[in-house]
């Protein structure tokens, strides 16, 4: 089971470079090809400008499928790694980056059947490849439960709505990033600003509540396992941080002079927040470090 | 956000000028009020506040915290400020006057939190009427301009009869869980509909801020009416006190820590039983994640470590102390294990040390314990200091010292949290809350059915916000009623 999902996992990671790498052809070909009919004056090729190359190979739609295709490689390596552990995949920082990236992928698929709009990929898929990279780095070893993660229930749990949570916001960061190289007057290919913004707000009305859950559930664990439902660890505190910022994010919107560019940045501080809260635990120690990067 | 000033020069001639203070401008205790209303419920107001406590939050990860109830102990607090210096350097003083090294504790957080839940109350107070109107009270008569300006709009005029067409844009709504409510003009050649879905749904937004207010309150009223000890250590085969007004007492039968092969632990479990006035009341074996609640008090495992079982006979041949003594602190130089026996009747404090785990003490050998006995309350005057043997008893004092042998401690979190119960609920409310307003969105629409010269005029109209969803369902909606409109001939 363990070799399963080790192949599993490598599969997945190259699912994922290829689909980047189809994601990205497209993207550049269609740009070229608008560019093109843009100076030969034929046709009015305004609009927005799909990741979605019209030649004899269709690679946004390759791309789309390698997607697929590497979403369910991970499941795979993350189903195989759970019967071969015996609990949830989220124990260590090696499963918990394959399961960030997994969140992330099924995010962005998500996403993208809703609004079809590819060029998300081109942040989002960067953001899973990196987490796979970085898992690649670290030893896939299995260790032995340490006491206070022996609550299979809570760990399944908790993270598994934590990875919910980040995988919109990263899409949410996407959308935000895409948001504002746009610019004012929609030059570069890319989707409306409207349509981005509100990318962006859907990832971040799912996401809240699951990362507002992860907190809470977090909190039962807490008080189990350590003695209080909050004690102002720095994995807790980041996590609060996390919480308020895409919690002003949504007040944003409302808020005159808030709107468009701002939130936009608050998202991209939202996402920062959110890496930090995940690798926080490695530089800060504190009662999460379970990340099995300090002991040999 | 306030626009109407109310504040205005007052005349001269009113009032007698004392100085050149009255010639300003006067306020009145109803605009204070006023302006502190529209300050406390500005969005923006909110929305700075959350960002000050995100800022605080995050100095709160970046700088070292002091350790919770380290400030209680002057003596240990300066020790722990001294041991960042290295890192700090002139900054610690500094650090540690604006009170950031202890960030959630100091004026700021608190203040800041205290300004929130004013901002949250007020806004929910501001909001909640108007939320209540427009579930209970909608408008429900939009007039014919609404529908030209809406931003989802439908018009259609057909052969049905007005009635007719009313029940079909109705139940074009009900096939969609749609509420409605039909209002007919006087004339009866003019009729509105009113349609809404998830009209309970932005009361969340009031639900999830008010329940922030029950977790506060939550922790306000576990600070002020629980304890937390999370210190305990209790000898395997002593009883100890819980004290803090429990009654309880308890002892520990037996501590095993557990490995794995790879030599990182696998399990702590401490067999504990529970007395009250000297009457079993509970026993359970306790883990990390399994903790022992008698009543409104909890048990948790915490830490663990040796303990050294002494027995003190007085020169009458009478037991003073029998019992474990955990070896619970760590000298200064990490070398050493300290314990102390407090001896009330003969006014002594005695320190048990012992050699460290992993280090050798040419001092203490394995198999000895070094006895410092102090008289009480005078600090520094030492008595004596005296290395013991296992099974070896020495006099000293006028007290024959016994180190019985070697065993361990388990140290415990006891603690009661009256607060709890409104911190979960409080939770369930905020999960609640926020999983209402966003997954069931409030669903507005209008239609207006009217009788024309050439037809029935049918006009749908919706507002939406950022919902992708309902503008899916709008057209889906009206395609049903145009269906429906032009009449059985066209299907």
């Amino acid at each position: 089971m363990f070799k399963m999902s080790e192949y599993s996992f490598i599969a997945g990671v190259l699912s994922v470079a290829l689909a980047l790498g189809c994601y990205v052809i497209a993207f550049v070909a269609a740009r070229v090809m608008h560019q093109r009919t843009a100076l030969a004056g034929a046709g009015a090729g305004g609009g927005t400008v799909a990741v979605d190359g019209r030649g004899g190979v269709n690679l946004g739609a390759y791309g789309t499928l390698l997607v697929y295709l590497g979403l369910t490689f991970l499941t795979a390596s993350l189903i195989f790694r759970t019967v071969a552990t015996g609990h949830g995949p989220f124990a260590n920082m090696y499963e918990f980056s394959i399961a960030f990236a997994w969140g992330t992928l099924a995010m962005y698929a998500y996403f993208e059947r809703r609004y079809h709009q590819r060029v998300l990929g081109l942040i989002a898929l960067p953001v899973a490849l990196a987490m796979l990279l970085y898992a690649m780095t670290i030893p896939a070893t299995i260790d032995p439960l340490v006491p206070a993660l022996q609550n299979n229930l809570l760990l399944s749990v908790h993270v598994a709505v934590a990875i919910v949570a980040y995988g919109t916001f990263s899409v949410a960061f996407a959308a935000a990033i895409l948001y504002l190289v746009q610019g004012e007057n929609g030059r570069r290919g890319l989707p409306s600003r409207e349509l981005l913004d509100e990318i962006s707000y859907k990832a971040v009305v799912v996401g809240f509540p699951f990362l507002t859950l992860t907190i809470v559930l977090g909190a039962v664990w807490a008080e189990v396992a350590w003695g209080t439902y909050w004690s102002w660890d720095p994995k807790e505190t980041a996590s609060l941080v996390t919480w308020l910022i895409y919690g002003s994010y949504l007040h944003a919107r409302v808020v005159r002079g808030w709107r468009g560019e701002r939130a936009a940045w608050l998202l991209l501080l939202g996402f920062a927040a959110t890496l930090f809260t995940y690798f926080g635990n490695l530089f800060f120690g504190g009662l999460h470090s379970y990340s099995g990067l300090n002991n040999q | 956000m306030t626009q109407t000033a109310r504040t205005q020069a007052i005349p001269r001639t009113d009032r007698e000028l004392i100085d050149e203070f009255d010639e300003g401008l006067a306020v009145s205790p109803a605009d204070i009020g006023e302006r502190l209303w529209h300050f406390f419920i500005s969005m923006r107001t909110g929305l700075v506040l959350i960002l000050a406590l995100a800022v605080l939050g995050l100095i709160g990860t970046l700088l070292v915290q002091a350790p919770s109830g380290l400030q209680a102990n002057p003596q240990a607090y300066a020790t722990w400020l001294e041991s960042l210096r290295p890192k700090y350097g002139g900054w610690t003083g500094i650090l540690n006057t604006l009170g950031l090294l202890s960030i959630f504790g100091s004026v700021w957080f608190k203040g800041i939190m205290v300004l929130l839940m004013t901002s949250v109350l007020a806004c929910s107070a501001n909001r909640a009427p108007h939320l209540w109107k427009l579930a209970v009270h909608p408008r429900t008569n939009m007039s014919e301009s609404f529908f030209g300006h809406a931003p989802l709009s439908m018009s259609a005029v057909g052969s049905l009869e007005p009635l007719a067409a009313v029940a079909s844009v109705q139940s074009a709504f009900r096939s969609r869980h749609f509420r409605t409510i039909v209002n007919e003009d006087a004339g009866g050649d003019t009729i509105h509909l009113y349609a809404d879905r998830f009209r309970w749904g932005p009361f969340g937004t009031v639900i999830a801020h008010l329940s922030l207010g029950l977790i506060l309150i939550g922790a306000l009223v576990g600070s002020s009416f629980g304890f937390r000890n999370t210190g305990l250590a209790v000898s395997v085969g002593s009883r100890v006190d819980v004290g803090n007004g429990t009654g309880l007492s308890v002892e520990a039968r037996n501590f095993t820590d557990s490995y794995y092969t790879n030599g990182s632990p696998s399990d702590y479990a401490s067999d504990l039983v529970l007395y009250r006035d000297g009457k079993q009341v509970d026993a359970a074996t306790i883990r990390v994640n399994q903790p022992l609640r008698a009543g409104d008090v909890t048990f948790y495992q915490s830490f663990y470590g040796a303990a050294a079982a002494m027995k003190v006979v007085d020169g009458t041949g009478r037991v003073v102390f029998d019992q474990g003594v955990p070896l619970e602190w760590g000298s200064d130089d990490g070398k050493h294990r300290v314990g102390q026996i407090l001896l009330a009747d003969a006014g002594l404090t005695v320190y048990v040390v012992g050699a460290a785990s992993g280090e050798v003490d040419p001092q203490i050998r394995p198999g000895q314990m070094q006895l410092e006995v102090y008289r009480s309350g005078s600090e520094g005057t030492r008595i004596a200091t005296q290395i013991v043997t296992q099974g070896q008893p020495m006099k000293i004092a006028g007290l024959e010292f016994t180190f019985v042998r070697e065993r361990q401690f388990t140290g415990l979190i006891v603690a009661r949290d009256p607060g709890a119960i409104f911190v979960w609920l409080g939770a369930i409310l905020l999960v609640g809350g926020i999983a209402l307003v966003f997954f069931f969105p409030n669903r507005r629409a209008w239609a207006l059915i009217r009788r024309g010269s050439d037809g029935t005029a049918v006009h749908v109209g919706a507002i939406v916000r950022h919902d992708v969803g309902f503008e899916a369902d709008f057209k889906c909606l009206t395609d049903d009623i145009k269906r429906a409109l032009a009449g059985p001939s066209a299907a």
